[in-house]
């Protein structure tokens, strides 16, 4: 059928532009388009030509939904329309549709449409004619679905042109009959015929609006024709409803269509990328193939050269031989030439006695000389031998430029800053050449000192890619990595070994040795690793009142020593952690340790207490239990007391001023006070120049105190024993002084410029138990002199 | 009655603490402000320092001149109960009221804090007004006082003559003081003649109160001299 000729092509020219018809002119050639050729644009993104493409790619789906696009388009197209000049060619319009959708020689067809049209355009209002325009070639291109047109005419409603339902209706009827098939052409004919057949009915059902929607049809009706016609028993729906429904169906279509653009532009672009990678590894294989070439002529010319050689060596032999032969020829002649002169010659003589003589000697000559063999042989054949160039070694090459090389070695990055840990390391290597790689072998072990079997502690791990995390590494170690390459030809050679060193354990805080004072803390560590650390890193954070004691006050970086002297705030409680650093990095935090900044904090020396005085577990309270043989034979450190059942609290090494208390008991005789580090461990407290203490003796009449430095105190009388005493260390103003901190008196004070830092210094002479408390901020009656 | 007065840097700007110093016998106003040199020490805490005259003179008493430790030079620091000298001879009353209330009233000073000390006789002076007035002094410090005048000479002439009775006796008082509340510093020279005369006698006093448990920091010192400080 012509008609489905036609329609065929109709389908695809009405692709480009199916609601463009309503449009102005289109940049596209619709005009200029020859019969039967169909053009694609080249640019792929124009917006406009966008629904161009994509019905070829809808062919696979409804073609609902082609028609619900086409609708659309025609829809806003219609709308686009009506925001033009009201006045418009309605017959170029028609020429203009016609032609696109190959109506041309249809002219039958045409008049016929245009007939109709202009029937429509006698009883229509002017706007009405254009939507007709739109919706005429929206029936053309349509395959079903009337519920787009629908919309056309529900639109056209509400914009207050109710006569348009009907005629809709009467082309949606026609429309609906054509539903299954998919051969528009046919449901054009049917429609244009159907249309130009009911453009009379038209004027008769003009007055009845549809105003229901028959389901079951697919098509707007009258109430009237459900309960009387054709659709009595079907399904039905109210018209708004059925409406916003088929509105839903288009929008998710055109949901659908709209991911499709997406995904056809990634695909686009992604094409795109392949024709840069397609050059790129043609480039790559371009090179390949001429190195091999290159290659195989070489080997040629070089095989070539070597026949070449031979051949010339091979004619130089012939050469010399057959020269020889000459030469020999010519001696030979020479010699009979010789002979027949010397014969010529005899014969001359004419004494007969000489010639006899002679003649005989020449017999034997020549008879001699004609012994020997005349060898009239050649001895080398002019034929040069065959020669073929061996040509194995070239196919072997010709063979093997499909085949890849072996790598060459990879190259093993230095170690990046902040990538060890204390016990994994993460190696990156690289490629130095565009080597096709299949996957790598890297392998390490310890760096050792020892020349001892490399093999043992060697470990190979195959990777895919140019990194690798090792872990179940030893902390504070360095290792040595080397890599290869593997592709299906072979391995590389090694890589240049590289050494990567693991990050260090975390220090240990020594907790017993910290010290500290209102603005200043001593704290010392140590390390847990074998090998040396380069530095440390003190991290302190002042804890406030809110949780958030995460956040790092201060960081004190590049400490070489495992201690460290910071300076605080006075009355504030910090968290203190050192971390350990090495070239690898970072280690963790160490455990940390709270220091409060409330009065001076030190702690008891164990090493140096005499054998009989023990230190209880909270390691603050000293006591002694016997005095027998306070010289005793128990284990005795370097730095112990022996005589005096002291110890020695450890080293106060900030300036200022310092408090502690000492509790002791009524009948408790001790010592009390400081000391230089230096003080004799033979020695008793305050009996020599380098301690200063408070003694206390218990006399049968009285309690007897004393205030011993070099031996010497002063006379004093102390009406109240004191339980409690406070002891101020004020370096600045050179005084060491004591108080009943009960009743805050003042007993007695020390004047003198300590040249040292001191050490607190406490010992027992009577068994009992002295509670020493640190820790206290200096109360203020201890002010005044 | 005069009395020397020592007003610090401080008190320009600020009220500040009182303390005041008792004369031993034959003192007079002067003998503290002139002799002790106390005043940078003063200075430096910021303290004003009262030194009132040890008697009342010219009162015409018959006698008063008399001795060197009793009348005139000698007051003791008593309220005489006993003719002639009970209607001018009332240095306790002074040291306690009078005199507090005429400097509180016209220097800048600070009334809760006030501290009490003495030598010789206003060592005692010290003592027995501390004792007798809980709580009225932040402290007391005595130089070589009279601890227990009623077992020495001195006291037994000056108490005698000026009370009957042992009112004013610091070891006494210290033996029904109310509450221990009491900050008491003694030094006394070893070799101070008048204790070895028995004049002193602090060991009364320190017996006491160790026993009343009354915090005394007694320091013996190497001064040898007596002379008023």
């Amino acid at each position: 059928m012509s008609s489905r000729s036609g329609s065929a092509r109709e389908y695809e020219t009405s692709d480009r532009s199916p609601g463009l018809s309503a449009f102005p002119p289109v940049p596209e050639s619709s005009e200029s388009e020859a019969e039967g050729l169909i053009f694609y644009h080249m640019d792929l993104y124009g917006s406009k030509e966008r629904f161009d493409i994509f019905p070829k790619e809808l062919t696979g789906q409804e073609d609902r939904s082609l028609g619900d696009t086409r609708k659309e388009s025609a829809l806003s197209s219609e709308k686009f329309q009506r925001a033009q000049e009201a006045g418009y060619d309605l017959e170029k319009e028609v020429a203009e549709l016609a032609k696109m959708y190959g109506l041309d020689e249809d002219r039958e067809k045409e008049l016929e449409l245009l007939g109709g049209h202009l029937e429509m355009v006698e009883s229509r209002w002017p706007p009405a004619r254009t939507e007709k325009v739109g919706s005429q070639g929206s029936i053309y291109n349509a395959s079903k679905s009337s519920s787009p047109m629908k919309d056309q005419s529900q639109s056209t409603k509400q914009q207050g042109l109710p006569g348009e339902a009907s005629q809709d209706e009467e082309e949606n009827k026609a429309r609906a009959e054509d539903k299954a098939e998919s051969h528009i052409g046919s449901g054009e004919g049917l429609s244009s015929s159907g249309m130009s057949d009911e453009w009379n009915s038209q004027a008769v059902s003009e007055e009845e609006a549809a105003d229901i929607f028959c389901s079951t049809c697919k098509m707007p009706i009258r109430a009237f024709d459900k309960l009387f016609g054709e659709h009595k028993d079907h399904e039905v729906a109210q018209l708004p409803s059925a409406l916003e429904s088929e509105k839903e169906e288009i929008h998710k279509n055109m949901c659908k269509l709209e991911e499709q653009i997406a995904q056809m532009e990634n695909f686009a672009s992604h094409l795109e990328e392949i024709f840069i990678t397609v050059e790129e590894n043609f480039g790559r294989q371009e090179q390949n193939f001429e190195v091999h070439y290159n290659d195989a002529v070489q080997v040629l010319a070089q095989k070539y050269e070597e026949q070449l050689e031979a051949l010339g060596e091979e004619k130089r032999q012939k050469l010399e031989a057959l020269y020889g032969q000459l030469v020999s020829c010519g001696e030979h002649l020479d010699t009979c030439k010789e002979l027949t002169d010397a014969t010529q010659e005899l014969y001359l003589e004419n004494d007969k006695a000489s010639f006899m003589k002679a003649a005989v000697t020449m017999v034997d000559r020549l008879e001699e000389f004609l012994k020997k063999e005349v060898d009239l042989e050649l001895s080398t054949l002019p034929d040069f031998e065959e020669r073929v160039i061996d040509f194995s070694e070239v196919e072997q090459l010709m063979n093997s430029i499909n085949t890849i090389p072996a790598p060459c070695a990879p190259v093993i990055n230095p170690q990046a800053p902040n990538t060890a840990t204390g016990t994994s390391l993460r190696v990156c290597w690289g490629l130095f050449s565009d080597d096709t790689v299949e996957c790598y072998q890297l392998c390490y072990k310890p760096v050792s000192n020892e020349r001892s079997s490399d093999e043992q502690a060697e470990h190979t791990l195959k990777v895919k890619e140019t990194y690798c995390t090792i872990t179940n590494l030893l902390p504070n170690t360095q290792y040595e990595f080397w890599v290869s390459a593997l592709n299906a030809s072979g391995i590389s050679p090694p890589s240049e070994r590289t050494v990567y060193v693991t990050a260090p354990s975390p220090p240990t805080i020594k907790n017993k040795k910290i010290r500290s004072c209102e603005n200043a803390a001593l704290v010392c560590w140590e390390s847990r690793d074998i090998n040396p650390v380069d530095s440390y890193t003190v991290e302190l954070s002042k804890l406030t009142d809110e949780e958030n004691g995460d956040t790092i006050t201060e960081s004190i970086v590049g400490i070489p020593n495992c201690e460290v002297l910071i300076h605080l705030q006075p009355t504030q409680s910090y968290r203190i952690c050192i971390r350990a650093l090495n070239l690898g990095g970072s280690s963790e935090r160490s455990e940390p340790v709270l220091i409060h900044t409330t009065g001076t904090y030190f702690c008891l020396n164990e090493d140096t207490a005499h054998p009989l005085l023990a230190i209880l577990d909270d390691g603050f309270t000293i006591a002694c239990d016997e005095l027998e043989n306070p010289e005793c034979d128990l284990p005795v450190y370097d730095n112990s007391f022996t005589r005096c059942i002291g110890i020695l609290g450890s080293l106060i090494p900030f300036p200022g001023k310092h408090y502690w208390e000492v509790e002791v008991e009524e009948d408790t005789e001790y010592r009390i006070g400081v000391a230089f580090e230096n003080t004799p461990r033979h020695g008793y407290l305050g009996a020599n120049n380098s301690s200063w203490c408070m003694r206390h003796i218990i006399t049968p009449s009285r309690h007897k105190y004393e205030f011993l430095h070099s031996g010497m105190t002063p006379d004093i009388r102390i009406t109240i024993p004191p339980r409690r005493i406070g002891i101020l260390l004020d370096y600045e103003n050179c005084r060491l002084s004591f108080f009943n901190a009960d009743i805050a008196q003042h007993l007695y004070a020390f004047n003198s410029h300590f040249q040292h830092y001191v050490h607190p210094c406490f010992a027992l002479e009577t068994p009992g138990i002295l509670r020493i408390h640190t820790g206290i901020a200096i109360p203020p009656w201890t002010a005044l002199p | 009655m005069k009395f020397g007065i020592y007003l610090p840097p401080k008190a320009e700007t600020a009220k500040c603490p009182v303390l005041y110093w008792l004369s031993g016998l034959t003192c007079t106003e002067q003998n503290f402000i002139t002799k002790a040199g106390f005043h940078q020490a003063a200075a430096e805490h910021g303290l004003i320092v009262v030194a009132p005259d040890t008697s009342p003179r010219g009162c015409n008493i018959e006698g008063e001149d008399e001795s060197w430790d009793f009348g005139t030079g000698a007051g003791f620091y008593v309220d005489a109960t006993e003719d002639p000298w009970k209607t001018n001879y009332r240095m306790y009353s002074y040291i306690k009221d009078e005199l507090p209330k005429l400097i509180n009233a016209n220097f800048p000073t600070d009334p809760e804090r006030m501290s009490i000390f003495g030598h010789s006789m206003g060592g005692h002076g010290a003592l027995i007004l501390a004792l007798k007035n809980p709580g009225k002094y932040k402290s007391v410090s005595a130089f070589a006082p009279i601890c227990n005048p009623i077992q020495c000479e001195w006291g037994k002439k000056a108490l005698g003559g000026y009370l009957g009775s042992d009112a004013y006796d610091a070891t006494q008082l210290v033996k029904s003081y109310p509450n221990s509340h009491l900050d008491i510093l003694i030094d006394q020279g070893k070799d101070d003649q008048f204790l070895s005369a028995g004049q002193l006698l602090p060991d009364n006093f320190i017996a006491a109160c160790t026993e009343q448990k009354i915090p005394v920091v007694f320091r013996l010192q190497q001064a040898s001299c007596f002379c008023s400080p």
